[in-house]
């Protein structure tokens, strides 16, 4: 199968082409379970190649054929088949056909339902080929598409305002991202004459340490961008514009964690650019801690989601930033898989609801959706970290490997965000599903989903349950630890979490976050369950800190402020140089050319006579001419 | 015969030839014009004719090229009289300085 | 000194200049025909003193008979009521008579320079160099004259042809 490694982008590829070509008139309702079994193949594809790399081979480059070749600049369309890319691959296709398949319920009385399931796929395709890509610029071509469908779905709905401006800004966000990447991989090129992994990752001694730390932060800003990290993150809220599916897949699962793939695979680079690595950590533990703090007071439960989702990506690059590339990618899997839930849980209550989302109104539902319910409550849980859920497991090996690498700060941050984590996840599952029913008219007419939509929430579950056993057990030294480790380390370059595994330590550090974890849970709960102390009371005390989050730090206001009013006027100010300058310009030179015109058009008398005599006259003229000539009177 | 300088015969072809070019920047009468024409059309053979009998060499080439203008300055009358038949025939007029609808 | 040939020669040239003048500035177009056609009448005189005869002989057939022809049934034809039309000038006169003059002058300057060679002729008239010429080098302009001649038949007459519906 891993000769054949490129039927998995293959396929929901040619999902797209014959939704995109046939959907509207002939498929119809069709498009989806199109899709979605396209999709299922690839699955099965990606498992097939999974096991392979598992029984032996261990990296494989499939190349399908020269893409570029001009002197010195060779880029090929191959794919790198190795133990982290076949994680990737696994984890996206099979998350993608569960979402795939959910949509398929959630879409159902959609209009532009054929267009979703040719976006959808499409977008699948692009981040296989950025997954699968054996070379940075390959990458960039999914990384591209991946930003492309992300825009097109965020703005579905574009016959409103809200989702067609917060598809605009996410692309422009992502776009300041993909010029950092852009100049990692131009500067890769110049640096070390490839842009190939491979290549570039063995001859990492080439470049100066100064070199290095430079292409590593351009990469990380295109990761920064592309996985909603400080300060490019805003766009991942008002993302959530888009249909619940979307956000799911694209904003949970997939494309967000584009940029954490990115660094994962770049580590021999990272690793050899300390300062880099530092700030890839600083950043990564500062958002985690920024976002949490935001999904404390949010009303919106896809807003709640899409704030969580932000900080356990910042956890993903806290532990790429403390060297532990191998933490990054187990929380990446676990969490497509608890977080992706939870996204289609709170569709399928919005869709129970009829289209609410303010968790303000809701209330007492889990009577009315109970596999909604428990599987959202097993998410939850992992999300909060508890044992034996899946985000235990791959949370607690991140903030362990941040005390044990050195980082005691970070730790703490960890530790503290993980508790904020706990606090708010228990806040948003009580308030939506606990207590009294705040709106009876929603409590009346509320409704449990289809099972074409319930039943991935139950296949998800299980994920989240017990993905993290199965990959990271026993700590350092589970089955994903092994399976990944000759990729993070090549060339000599050791991973530095290849120290000694004391059980001791990690049991410690491990039930400082249970604690943690434990303590915002039952926080939450006193809050909401028993209004000990009064939620409402506490935001009156917290006074102007309570506003500064609800505000969301103000940050869009001051980007819009600084940034987009700048560039406005930007705009305005080449605008009016184009009209005036280059347009009179060009407008001046017309009314030359009619005025000369004009003054011309005057010897058409239209008098024959008039004509005979200019022929007199120039007659004159070369008879003068003559005379001087022969005279001597003219020169020459 | 050789009594007339040849000097003679050009100055009144020229005087003639100048006499027409005259008359057709001046009359309005697009017959006129025409006939003003024809007399620089003579002047000319009558220059053609006077080089050829006293400069030229033993055929008449001057003559024959006279031949030709004959034959130019018939076809030329009767188009132009044609042409100017039907501007009349627009409008009746042969006055030049009124025929001026290509102004502009 | 040939006597009678310079008092020919004087009478030829005040007709040819004085009926040139006359034509243009006499008010009657009629008589401007007709003292058109005595204008070449004296050109024909004048080649013949030249010893062109048949140049002389041509010029009278073409001229004095068919173009003085062609012209009054253009007079005929274009009848303009009472006013002496013949007798108006053009607006552009003064400059017309100014730039005529300017250049006429160095030109008559120059045609009074020519020297005469005083080539003696052999008798005989023009006749036989002439259509020996005509019909011997220059036989194909001939013909293409000729052709010349077809086409402006043609055309005047399509110029002047009236559309089936001005007749009705």
């Amino acid at each position: 199968m891993i000769d054949r490694v490129w039927l998995i982008p293959a396929l929901p590829l040619a999902a797209f082409l014959v939704n995109g070509l046939f959907g509207r008139r002939w498929l119809g309702r069709w498009t989806g379970p199109l899709a979605a079994s396209a999709l299922g193949l690839s699955a099965v594809g990606a498992t097939l190649v999974f096991l392979e790399v598992l029984g032996g081979r261990a990296q494989s480059v499939v190349t399908l054929y020269r893409w570029i070749g001009v002197g010195d600049f060779r880029v090929d369309v191959a794919a790198l088949v190795d133990p982290l890319s076949s994680v990737m691959l696994l984890v996206v296709t099979v998350v993608s056909f569960l979402v795939h398949v959910y949509a398929i319920g959630y879409m159902e009385h959609d209009h532009g339902l054929p267009r979703f399931f040719t976006w959808l796929p499409l977008f699948v395709f692009a981040m296989l080929v950025l997954v699968l890509a054996d070379n940075y610029l390959l990458m960039f071509v999914g990384w591209e598409g991946v930003g492309l469908c992300s825009y097109l779905l965020i703005g579905f709905w574009f016959e409103r305002n809200e989702p067609a401006m917060a598809a605009k800004k996410a692309f422009v966000m992502n776009r300041i991202g993909d010029w950092g990447f852009t100049i990692g991989m131009i500067a890769t090129f110049l640096v070390f004459g490839s842009m190939n992994f491979r290549e570039v990752f063995e001859h990492v001694d080439i470049a100066s340490q100064g070199v290095l730390v430079l292409i590593c932060l351009a990469f990380f800003l295109g990761a920064a961008g592309k996985s909603a990290q400080l300060p490019l993150h805003s766009w991942l809220p008002d993302a959530m514009e888009g249909p619940t599916p979307v956000s799911a897949l694209i904003h949970a699962a997939t494309m967000v964690t584009a940029g954490v793939y990115l660094v994962a695979r770049s580590t021999p680079l990272f690793q050899a650019a300390g300062p880099a690595l530092a700030i890839v950590g600083a950043v990564g533990a500062l958002t985690a801690i920024f976002a949490a703090t935001i999904a404390l007071v949010q009303f919106d439960i896809k807003r709640v989601m899409a704030y969580s989702t932000v900080s356990q990506l910042g956890y993903m690059f806290l532990a790429l930033g403390v060297g532990a590339p191998v933490a990054a990618i187990f929380h990446l899997a676990t969490h497509a898989f608890f977080k992706a839930l939870l996204f289609l849980g709170s569709g399928s209550v919005i869709h129970g609801v009829g289209g609410e989302q303010d968790m303000r109104k809701m209330g007492g539902l889990r009577r009315k959706m109970p596999v909604t319910y428990w599987t959202m409550l097993l998410a939850g849980g992992a999300l909060a970290a508890l044992p034996p859920l899946a985000g235990f497991w791959s949370k607690d090996e991140i903030v362990g490997a941040a005390f044990t690498n050195g980082y005691p700060l970070l730790w703490a941050v960890g530790v503290f965000t993980g508790a904020l984590t706990a606090f708010y996840v228990t806040r948003a599952l009580w308030m939506t599903f606990h207590g009294q029913p705040r709106d009876r008219h929603l409590y009346d007419h509320a409704h449990e989903s289809p099972a074409i939509m319930t039943v991935p929430l139950v296949a998800l579950a299980v994920g989240s349950a017990g993905v993290g056993v199965a990959l990271g057990f026993p700590p350092e030294g589970g089955f994903i630890h092994r399976f990944l480790a000759p990729v993070v380390e090549v060339a000599g370059h050791t991973a530095p979490e290849h120290v000694a595994v004391e059980y001791g330590p990690i049991l410690a550090l491990a039930a400082v976050s249970v604690v943690a974890g434990l303590v915002g849970i039952g926080v939450g709960l006193s809050m909401y369950a028993r209004h000990r102390p009064d939620p409402s009371a506490v935001a009156r005390a917290a006074g102007g800190l309570y506003t500064v989050l609800v505000n969301r730090y103000w940050v869009d206001e001051l980007y819009d402020h600084r940034f987009v009013d700048a560039a406005k006027a930007f705009a305005g100010a080449t605008w009016a140089f184009d009209i005036h300058v280059i347009d009179g310009l060009v407008d001046r030179l017309g009314w030359v050319a009619t005025g000369a015109a004009s003054l011309l058009r005057r010897t058409q008398t239209g008098v024959v006579g008039n004509y005979a005599l200019s022929v007199m006259a120039g007659l004159l003229a070369v008879l003068a001419l003559y005379g001087g000539l022969a005279t001597g009177v003219i020169g020459r | 015969m050789t009594a007339v300088p040849l000097p003679a015969f050009i100055a009144v072809s020229t005087l003639l030839f100048f006499i027409g070019a005259a008359g057709v920047l001046m009359k309005r009468n697009a017959v006129v014009i025409l006939m003003c024409v024809e007399l620089m059309l003579n002047a000319a053979n009558l220059a053609l004719v006077a080089f050829s009998r006293r400069y030229g060499s033993v055929d008449e080439r001057g003559s024959v090229f006279v031949v030709f203008v004959f034959v130019i300055a018939a076809a030329e009358v009767a188009v132009g009289l044609a042409i100017v038949l039907s501007a009349y025939r627009n409008r009746p007029t042969v006055d030049v300085d009124e025929l001026h609808q290509l102004k502009g | 000194m040939d006597v009678v040939g310079l008092l020919i020669f004087g009478a030829l040239a005040i007709g040819i200049v004085g009926a040139g003048l006359a034509v243009v500035f006499v008010d009657r177009i009629t008589a401007a025909a007709l003292l058109m056609a005595f204008t070449f009448l004296c050109n024909a005189g004048m080649f013949l003193l030249l010893g062109a005869e048949t140049i002389a002989a041509f010029q009278v057939l073409i001229y004095v008979g068919a173009i003085t022809v062609l012209i009054l049934y253009g007079v005929m034809f274009t009848p303009q009521g009472d006013r002496p039309y013949a007798l108006f000038f053009q607006k552009q006169t003064p400059l017309a008579g100014f730039l005529v003059a300017a250049v006429a002058a160095p030109v008559l300057a120059l045609a009074l320079t020519f020297r005469d060679p005083g080539i003696a002729r052999e008798g005989g008239g023009d006749l036989q160099p002439l259509i020996t010429s005509i019909f011997g080098d220059y036989a194909v302009p001939f013909e293409l004259a000729s052709v010349l001649l077809l086409a402006a038949m043609v055309g005047a007459i399509v110029l002047v042809k009236r559309d089936e519906e001005d007749a009705k």
